[in-house]
């Protein structure tokens, strides 16, 4: 062997060193107890704990924040079957606490990992000591938060009505048409704004708008098992279930007052008619059952309005 | 071409040899991760089109339900994917197996999911390398889906491969309800760079 050569190796060996200072991910050797052999600038950096420091210490005590069952179930196995396991953001967002690489623009406040643990072998071929590679993934991460999160607003759009927060028409019928297929005794109600055209002239966009939020918040208030939509525009609708005619009437009186109350420190009438359709022994359909609903809006209408109307053959 | 041209009968053979070997030293692994008697299974060496990998999945468990990783692994120009998938019934005697206390949430059944894929894949795709000399890097596990579909697991569309080598090993362990399968995949240019080493085998 010449000197160039080791000379050569030597060059090569610091060249490595140099890389794996540098390198833009966490190196970390532990020993079979769980001490830091090995920490490089990266882990310094995120950590503000020195290599020198480092040395010697227990993970653990460094890191009181790490969940040691938790690390150990992923590491014995790296000891005692000398393979690589893995961790990944989804199981623990990350191993170190560390805070987002780019601490302006990041939009996570911490830095997501996943880790690779692999063995490193002795002379005896025993796997004595192992390395933790720590990568930074916050970019993934939160792209891929994202994507799902927009895809349940996308679902979620399908079936609500974004401005009161109930479900649309679509998925109201569905649930109707499921309802009544369970045989169970109910009361359909129609709520119709009366004259709105006229409201949303005389007031803005806005103002209107806030009425219907009302009327939805309102509605919601009936609680989850009674079914209320944003029907369309101006129309709202409600399985009143397992609800009597006259229970029902009572309730849709109630609505019908207080939709009336939200023009009493106005110059503007604000009012609604309704109308309460039961599901009789006979109604043939869901839709049937709905048109009942419909004629009782209608009759509450011609007979006036800002007044609720039961269905009556 | 007949979709079975890209490798022939020795090399079949050869590779289910191969298989044999490395599915041994995974199940002892798997044995001894998890204290039980680990069935072997033959493996099923096959070559399948994209349009066909859904299909393989489909018969790859008897559930419909399933959870998946995947992991990619790279050595001497080869490349190819492993593929773990279990049965959504088995995480509970998993569990038990390997003491896992706490409730069976979402999160609980990811973590031996991971543990497990760790060794199988890794203890696998080392058996087979160390036989052929191949070194082969593992990337990062990714989770493909937690109790969902078959289908809706692989998303369908072109990703630019036509055939691939699939090995598939069917893991059961005795007396408890567990099934797992574990896929690994060779796309045709790694399969043309593994022939190569297997006739080398051969001769």
């Amino acid at each position: 062997m010449s000197d160039k050569s080791e000379a050569d190796t030597i060059k090569d060996i610091h060249w490595l060193m140099d890389i794996l200072q540098n390198i833009d991910v966490g190196l970390v050797v532990l020993d079979r107890n769980y001490e830091v052999q090995l920490w490089n600038a990266f882990m310094e950096g995120h950590s503000g704990v020195s290599p020198q420091l480092a040395k010697g210490k227990n993970l653990f005590s460094l890191f009181p924040d790490l969940d040691e069952a938790w690390f150990k179930q992923k590491a014995e196995p790296v000891f005692q079957l000398k393979t690589r396991t893995f961790t990944i953001w989804e199981q623990r967002p990350y191993l170190f606490h560390f805070r987002n690489s780019r601490p302006i623009t990041g939009r996570s406040k911490f830095m997501y990992q996943n880790t690779s643990i692999i063995p490193l072998e002795s002379v005896t071929r025993q796997a004595d000591h192992l390395c933790v590679i720590i990568y930074d993934v916050t970019d993934t991460a939160v792209g891929k938060l994202d994507i799902s999160r927009a895809n349940q607003t996308l679902s979620e759009i399908q079936v609500r009505d974004t401005l009161t927060g109930l479900m649309n028409k679509s998925a109201w019928l569905t649930v109707l048409e499921s309802y009544y297929a369970s045989q169970k005794q109910g009361c359909l109600l129609l709520l119709d704004m009366d004259h709105f055209r006229d409201l949303n002239h005389a007031l803005s966009h806005q103002q209107c708008d806030e009425i219907l939020r009302r009327i939805g918040a309102g509605l919601k208030t009936l609680g989850d098992e009674q079914h209320a939509a944003r029907f369309g525009g101006e129309i709202f609708s409600v399985i009143l279930a397992e609800k009597e005619a006259e229970e029902a009437m009572q309730i849709a009186e109630k609505l019908r007052r207080s939709v009336f109350s939200l023009g009493k420190n106005s110059q503007h009438t604000i009012s609604a008619s309704i109308g309460v359709a039961e599901r009789l022994a006979d109604t043939p359909s869901a839709s049937e059952w709905l048109s009942n609903a419909d004629k009782a809006l209608y009759h509450a209408k011609e007979s006036g309005r800002n007044r609720t109307s039961l269905f009556k053959r | 071409m007949s979709a079975a041209a890209i490798i022939n009968e020795d090399q079949r053979d050869c590779y289910q040899e191969l298989t044999n070997v490395a599915m041994g030293q995974a199940a002892d692994r798997l044995a001894r991760l998890l204290n039980a008697y680990v069935v072997l299974p033959i493996p099923k060496i096959s070559v399948i089109e994209n349009s066909d990998l859904n299909m393989a999945l489909q018969g790859a468990t008897s559930d419909n339900s399933v959870s998946a990783v995947c992991q990619g692994f790279i050595g001497a120009g080869i490349s190819g994917e492993a593929m773990l998938m279990f049965n959504d019934a088995s995480f509970a005697s998993l569990a038990s197996l390997m003491k896992y206390s706490g409730p069976l949430t979402q999160a609980a059944e990811l973590e031996l999911l991971m543990d497990t894929a760790s060794v199988l894949i890794g203890a696998c795709i080392h058996g087979i390398g160390d036989q052929l000399e191949i070194v082969f890097n593992q990337g990062h596990p990714v989770v493909l889906g937690q109790h969902c579909d078959m289908a809706d697991l692989v998303a369908y569309g072109n990703n630019g491969w036509d055939k691939a080598l699939a090995i598939e090993i069917h893991y059961t362990i005795e007396h408890v309800n567990i099934e797992c399968e574990l896929l690994l995949l060779f796309t045709e240019e790694s399969v043309r760079a593994l022939n190569k080493k297997i006739d080398y085998l051969l001769d």
